[in-house]
């Protein structure tokens, strides 16, 4: 299993063979609350980096996942439709959102570590 | 009048503890300060009920032949004695389910009712009217088709038709006349404005032909009580006037918009949605939910701004539907169908000429035989509004249950003098 | 817990019955009506028992920040059922019509003199509705002076509504902080307005019941750059009789006939909205406007540039009835309740200062707002629903989004001196429970239902009763 970067906006992705996966890191998930629906992204369509591609809504926040590379979906995880508590009960394995084929593998090496997003979380902690 | 329970010295200990010697320093920070206020005096209760009061009276009440948007059905007595009650007049939006159980359910059971009579799978808790109920439908459209056209089937209200041309404009939406797959939703009344009963199978198919949903409007619903739902034809969106629901005509409003969905479009439906669920014993209990749609949380994402909707009204119409029930219910939509027939019947003896391609419910249109001012004003001289002139001498007549066979026979007098 | 649905009962007829049968094709006709019956009595008994769970400002002190929850006098729920005016007909032609033109006139010219705008449109029906009417007529002035402007400036204290409006436009919404005395952030806002921005959108006083201190640069530097200044007029219950909005520099303004006015909130509507503008933008209001001419009101649809119609007819007319009848039975006083408002808001919170963190120490308009992050995350829930065991309905909380653990304190006029110290009472047994007994704080109300399931309610969607077999 490769190692997980992550990006400011608190998502985490994993590289594995050409595709990328993606999904909200534990922090993001307790920060959200009980999330109670999730808006997914068409399969082949394409964002940009920081493109708005799903929105999560818990019962009072919706907040947007934003796409960590340029790419285009491949698959989404269509279980979250009718179970979006996976992703508070398991942010990094079933709770996984999409899975994306980049167009610019290099920008994935940009991102954050875990180190690197620690710091970041636990700064926002305070 | 003074609604201000302080006494002098209440006023002057409060200022003292808010640490101001004036009421007037208290607000010495709003700027700039006005001068003068050319308001006239104020009104105790007696002077301003017999102030308005002689407003009222300089308006005409009569027996009413028309509708286009505002029916004249009977209203149940109890309504008024339910909907006056303080704790829901004087409440608001529930906020605090713990303290709004009461409003929650009725909406609870306003959005069965809704759901009941359509055919549709969910409603929302009510929208301001049918025109903006229409408007806010077109935008659903386009936030789940993200495509911008909206078409048009003729016989729509025109006066829905022009408040959604102001929210198109102002939304960057589009009225077209064609069908195809920039379309996001078809639109089409029936009973049409002209009161035309359609059978809406060819639209609704070359609708979804294109992925573009369908959006039946209602303009008096109590038609719902005799025809086929919109939901059983295949309709994606369902908006309508509740007004006919025991509302009062009260010169345009306030009235009942409505909206309802398949399934599919739950988490698409603008406004408040109540919900059933149970509290912390496990009883059950109501919550406005999927709060996560609206604009307080949503703010720039949200697709629609709407906060204050019409409770009340929903209330209302509520109260009117289980009063009626349904053998009430199809009393009035059979009697308000009956009488128009009858009308309808003895205009066209009279040289009034019959216009309606399709059947019709309690809404008919006819071609006057003399100009139609003529017949408008003869009618208004024995007190009966007559219908609404639409143009080229043709009015748009309308009958409830409330129109007697007297009433109708007036009317044939007053038309064939 | 009984639905209307749940009974079966004979009908009690409101109606002659009508037995004949409609002649319609087979194709067109309902096959069945999924509906019960149910006798008139256990009908009101139903509804009676559910006021009964249901809390209004009749029931007891109502503090709702931002939503001006004060007393709405009875008479004008008379006046408003008239039978001139409930049983009045919208089609009816305008010589039948001069006492319902009348009021909507007279309420017209009364709110053109409160708010110094030159023009009313009464057709929103609510304080939402206003807005996009006002963002709409931005859009199309623009527009008409083939000026491309793409930018919504909107405080990040303002209602959600604010940048939904702009967002449904097609405009961009651009955020600004608030600083740390509560007004908007000048020189952010210096930072971002430009040929490119539309409109600058500002509630005064804002969300946080202060006085925009910087109104008056700010209003200066959006006319340098061409830019309209809107004032969302939710908190005018702090202004009325004592500024005016044009006077501030407003080009169109709102207001919530159903806060300032004192017509019934009824549950969450129907409200009642008037949107203002100064005269160079009067032609875009929605048609059709009243005029009066030679002692006769009639309507006026020839306006070129009106951007169209908002409302079927002419707006919540029952509404414009009842706010009429509130403003002509303060008629000169009016300034009344602003003071005392302002008073009532500044006394409650010199209370409660001691007890509560306060984000913004000065001097409030008609409303407040304080925190409890001291006492811990999820407090101000649980003071809320605390709050109602003690008979009172809770304030406006976690808004606005900027103060963490809000709460948003409206006592408006009408509440007297004794109201508010017993409110203020009650917040600081609250707080010492909250000390002493926590448990009893997190499971509270315990005199109503108990805290209800919210999560369960959107993620397990029953949002209406199905008939049992079908």
């Amino acid at each position: 299993m490769a190692e997980k970067k992550f990006t400011k906006e608190h998502e985490w992705i994993e590289k594995s063979d050409q595709i990328i996966i993606v999904g909200i890191t534990e922090f993001a998930q307790d920060q959200l609350g009980d999330i109670v629906s999730i808006e997914l992204p068409q399969v082949a369509s394409s964002f940009k980096q920081n493109d708005v591609m799903a929105i999560i809504d818990s019962v009072k926040a919706s907040s947007d996942i934003y796409c960590p590379v340029d790419g285009e979906i491949i698959e989404i995880n269509e279980k979250l439709l009718e179970h979006p508590e996976l992703i508070n009960q398991s942010p990094y394995e079933e709770g996984w959102i999409v899975k994306i084929k980049p167009n610019n593998p290099e920008q994935i090496d940009s991102l954050l570590s875990k180190e690197q997003y620690d710091e970041l979380v636990g700064q926002s902690k305070e | 009048m003074n609604f201000i329970p302080h006494t002098k010295e209440d006023i002057s200990k409060m200022l003292s503890v808010v640490g101001c010697s004036t009421l007037d320093e208290l607000v010495s920070e709003f700027k700039p300060r006005l001068s003068e206020l050319k308001i006239d005096m104020p009104l105790s209760e007696m002077e301003l009920v017999s102030y308005i009061t002689n407003l009222s009276e300089k308006n005409s009440q009569m027996k009413y032949f028309a509708g286009g948007g505002s029916y004249d059905h009977y209203i149940p007595s109890v309504i008024n004695h339910l909907v006056s009650r303080g704790e829901f007049l004087t409440s608001y939006t529930p906020y605090q389910p713990e303290a709004s159980q009461g409003v929650l359910q009725i909406l609870y059971e306003f959005q069965s009712f809704i759901c009941l009579l359509t055919g549709m799978d969910v409603s929302n808790a009510s929208l301001y009217d049918g025109a903006s109920a229409l408007a806010e439908a077109a935008l659903l459209s386009s936030a789940y088709t993200k495509r911008k056209d909206v078409f048009v089937d003729d016989g729509l209200n025109p006066a829905y038709l022009k408040v959604l041309q102001t929210y198109c404009d102002g939304t960057e939406l589009t009225i077209t006349n064609t069908i195809d797959e920039n379309t996001a939703c078809v639109i089409s009344q029936t009973p049409d404005f002209y009161g035309n009963i359609k059978n809406p199978q060819g639209l609704i198919e070359k609708a979804h032909q294109y992925n573009a949903l369908f959006i039946n409007c209602i303009s008096d619903p109590t038609s719902l009580a005799i025809l086929k739902t919109p939901g059983e034809f295949g309709a994606d969106v369902v908006v309508g006037e509740g007004q006919a629901f025991g509302i009062p005509k009260s010169f345009g409003g306030p009235y009942l918009g409505f909206i309802a969905v398949k399934q599919f479009l739950t988490k698409k439906l603008p406004g408040r949605i109540v919900g059933m669920t149970t509290d912390d014993q496990g009883n059950e209990g109501f919550v406005l939910t999927l709060q996560a749609r609206e604009q307080f949380i949503r703010r720039e994402r949200a697709t629609s701004n709407i906060t204050t909707n019409q409770t009340l009204l929903a209330l209302t119409a509520t109260i009117y539907l289980a009063l009626l029930g349904k053998s009430g219910l199809q009393n009035v939509a059979r009697a308000s169908y009956h009488r128009a027939h009858l009308l309808h019947e003895k205009l066209r003896k009279n040289g009034f000429g019959a216009i309606n391609t399709n059947p019709f419910y309690n809404e008919f249109i006819v071609k006057s035989p003399k100009l139609s001012e003529k017949i408008i004003a003869d009618l208004m001289e024995c007190n009966i509004f007559g219908g609404i002139d639409v143009g080229d001498n043709k009015l748009l007549v309308c009958c409830t249950e409330k129109n007697s066979l007297q009433d109708i026979d007036s009317y044939i007098s007053a038309v064939s003098k | 817990m009984k639905l209307i649905f749940d009974y079966t009962q004979s009908n009690t007829k409101h109606t002659p019955s009508q037995e004949k049968d409609v002649d319609l094709p087979e194709d067109l006709k309902r096959r069945s009506l999924p509906l019960c019956d149910v006798n008139e009595i256990q009908i009101i008994r139903h509804y009676t028992e559910l006021s009964r769970k249901n809390y209004g400002i009749d029931t007891n002190f109502y503090p709702l920040g931002s939503c001006t929850m004060k007393y709405n006098p009875r008479v004008n729920e008379d006046l408003a059922k008239l039978p001139g005016f409930s049983d009045l007909h919208p089609h009816m032609p305008a010589s039948h019509v001069q006492g319902a033109l009348q009021v909507i006139w007279e309420l017209e010219e009364n709110l053109k003199e409160i708010t110094g705008m030159d023009a009313f449109s009464l057709q929103p029906s609510a304080g939402s509705q206003c807005e996009l009417l006002g963002v709409m007529i931005a859009k199309k002035y623009f527009a008409e002076k083939n000026e491309s402007r793409t930018k919504i400036i909107i405080p990040d204290s303002a209602h959600g509504t604010n940048p939904a409006t702009a967002a449904m436009c097609k405009f961009q919404t651009v955020t600004i902080p608030t600083d740390d005395r509560g007004n908007m952030d000048i020189d952010e806002f210096k930072k971002v307005i430009g040929k490119d921005v539309a409109v600058v959108m500002i509630t005064n006083p804002n969300t946080l019941g202060l006085y925009e201190e910087n109104l008056s640069e700010i209003k200066d530097l959006a006319k340098e750059n061409g830019a309209l200044m809107y004032c969302d007029g939710a908190n005018m219950n702090a202004l009325l009789g004592i500024s005016k909005p044009a006077d501030q520099g407003f080009d169109m303004m709102h207001l919530n006939l159903h806060k300032t006015f004192s017509t019934p909130h009824g549950g969450g509507g129907p409200g009642g909205g008037a949107l203002g503008v100064r005269s160079f933008l009067e032609d875009y209001l929605p048609v059709p406007r009243i005029k009066k001419e030679n002692e006769q009101f009639v309507f006026d649809y020839n306006k070129e540039k009106s951007v169209g119609k908002l409302h079927s007819f002419y707006g919540n007319f029952g509404i414009i009835v009842r706010a009429l009848s509130y403003l002509k039975s303060w008629g000169s006083d009016i300034q009344k309740v602003s003071q005392i408002a302002v008073l009532n808001a500044n006394y409650l919170f010199s209370l409660l200062k001691e007890d509560f963190d306060v984000p913004y120490d000065r001097r409030c308009a008609h409303e407040f707002v304080i925190s409890a992050k001291n006492f811990g995350e999820k407090s101000t829930i649980n003071i809320a629903k605390r709050i109602i065991d003690y008979g009172f309905h809770a304030p406006t909380i976690y808004f606005p989004l900027i103060v963490k653990e809000a709460l948003m304190i409206e006592p408006t006029e009408t509440e007297s001196k004794d109201t508010l110290d017993e409110f203020a009472k009650v917040l600081k047994t609250i707080i010492k429970e909250l000390r002493e007994d926590p448990e009893l704080i997190k499971n509270a109300p315990h005199t109503t239902p108990g805290r209800l399931d919210e999560v369960k309610a959107a993620r397990q969607l029953n949002l209406r009763w199905m008939p049992k077999e079908s």
